[in-house]
């Protein structure tokens, strides 16, 4: 599959051909997941410097308010889902040292650039140059990680496992689930509205 | 035609999203943004994911997420040309002139620096805002938990410190 001469448009086509093999949806299905991701995003805003930036300022909270209301909704929701057997958990394990030191770089690095790796992507869309040149810089951040990945790997441990809440709290796991969601919605509700207005808002000067 | 959508729509219909990927009728895995930059990466400067472990860990999540990629991308591109028309060729946002500065030279340095470790912490981390947020915290999984704090944390303390006041001064 991976021989030497296998060329870029080889190993496009075999990503393509992974995702209709792999049982995760058709190709068209995930591309549509995608289409549809991008643009809540898009419309909401949420991928916008003025949102991401402006939240690590406190001057925008759009982003805090979006972000703890789908989660409170979609915690609920999924707990149900998974008990009628229509969904499965898929959680990551606790690497402590991966997730404090790659936790703290990701929260500057997203303050500065104001994007992160799924909103970026829609501001290339519609033509940003620095987000391009950010997405070029993830590249090579894409290409360090994997040259060094054996390396970096010792400082991701120690590996605590794939624990849940609900999971700790075994005996009630419905309820758990419930007041998680619940209070995510109140958390989210509870913010103050601040908004940010941006070039498409003020219009654009050179 | 509807250009923007308030906040709590937003979260309501991203909530739906999140059931129906996690779902059977969906994908029957969560959603992840991060993972495609490495494997992307490994595209490009054709290295051979047989020598590499990490791009053998991520064939399979980088595919998915390389797909969903480019819907995001073509349907963003779609949108920002005939419905939010917001597609432009801009270097420095509005915010970054407004808190920051008017460089370009300075705007286009941080973001590729930036871009660079947003993407080294995403993959030390194992998820970013959509595979440790959205999927992870859907899930209650301490890890996205722990994740999101620490972010949360270093995001506004950043924020603070590399953005200046324009009322203070």
């Amino acid at each position: 599959m991976y021989d030497k001469d296998t060329s870029m448009i080889d190993r496009i086509f075999s990503m393509f051909q992974t995702v209709q093999n792999e049982g995760h949806g058709s190709v068209l299905l995930v591309f549509i997941i995608g289409m549809v991701f991008g643009s809540i995003i898009q419309y909401t805003k949420v991928h916008k410097f003025e949102k991401i930036a402006g939240f690590s300022m406190l001057k925008d909270t759009v982003v805090p308010k979006m972000l703890f209301l789908a989660i409170g909704l979609a915690s609920i929701g999924l707990f149900f889902i998974i008990q009628l057997g229509w969904a499965s958990y898929y959680v990551k394990p606790i690497l402590l040292g991966g997730l404090i030191v790659g936790g703290t770089i990701f929260g500057i690095s997203m303050a500065i650039f104001g994007k992160c790796p799924g909103t970026g992507p829609i501001s290339v869309a519609e033509g940003r140059v620095d987000v391009m040149v950010g997405a070029l810089g993830g590249i090579f951040g894409g290409l360090v990680f994997t040259l060094f990945y054996d390396k970096l790997k010792l400082l991701m441990g120690p590996n605590l496992g794939k624990l849940t809440l609900t999971g700790y709290f075994q005996d009630h796991q419905g309820l758990t689930a419930l007041i998680f969601g619940l209070v995510l919605v109140a958390i989210s509700i509870a913010i103050p509205l601040l908004e940010e207005t941006d070039e498409d808002d003020i219009g654009y000067q050179k | 035609m509807i250009k923007k959508i308030p906040w709590w729509l937003g979260g309501i219909l991203m909530a739906l999203l999140l059931l129906f990927t996690f779902s059977v009728l969906g994908a029957n895995r969560p959603i992840g943004a991060s993972t495609y930059v490495p494997y992307f990466a490994g595209i490009i400067f054709d290295l051979d994911p047989e020598k590499y472990t990490y791009l053998k860990e991520i064939h399979n999540p980088g595919s998915w997420e390389g797909v969903m990629l480019l819907g995001v991308l073509i349907g963003a591109f779609l949108n920002a040309l005939f419905v939010t028309k917001t597609f432009r060729f801009i270097i420095v946002p509005a915010a970054w002139r407004r808190y920051k500065n008017n460089s370009v030279k300075s705007r286009l340095i941080w973001s590729f620096v930036s871009g660079f470790f947003l993407i080294i912490g995403a993959r030390l981390a194992g998820g970013c805002t959509s595979g440790h947020f959205l999927s992870g915290m859907t899930q209650t999984a301490f890890s996205s938990m722990i994740f999101g704090a620490v972010v949360m944390i270093s995001l506004i303390v950043t924020g603070k410190l590399f953005y200046k006041d324009k009322t203070d001064v």
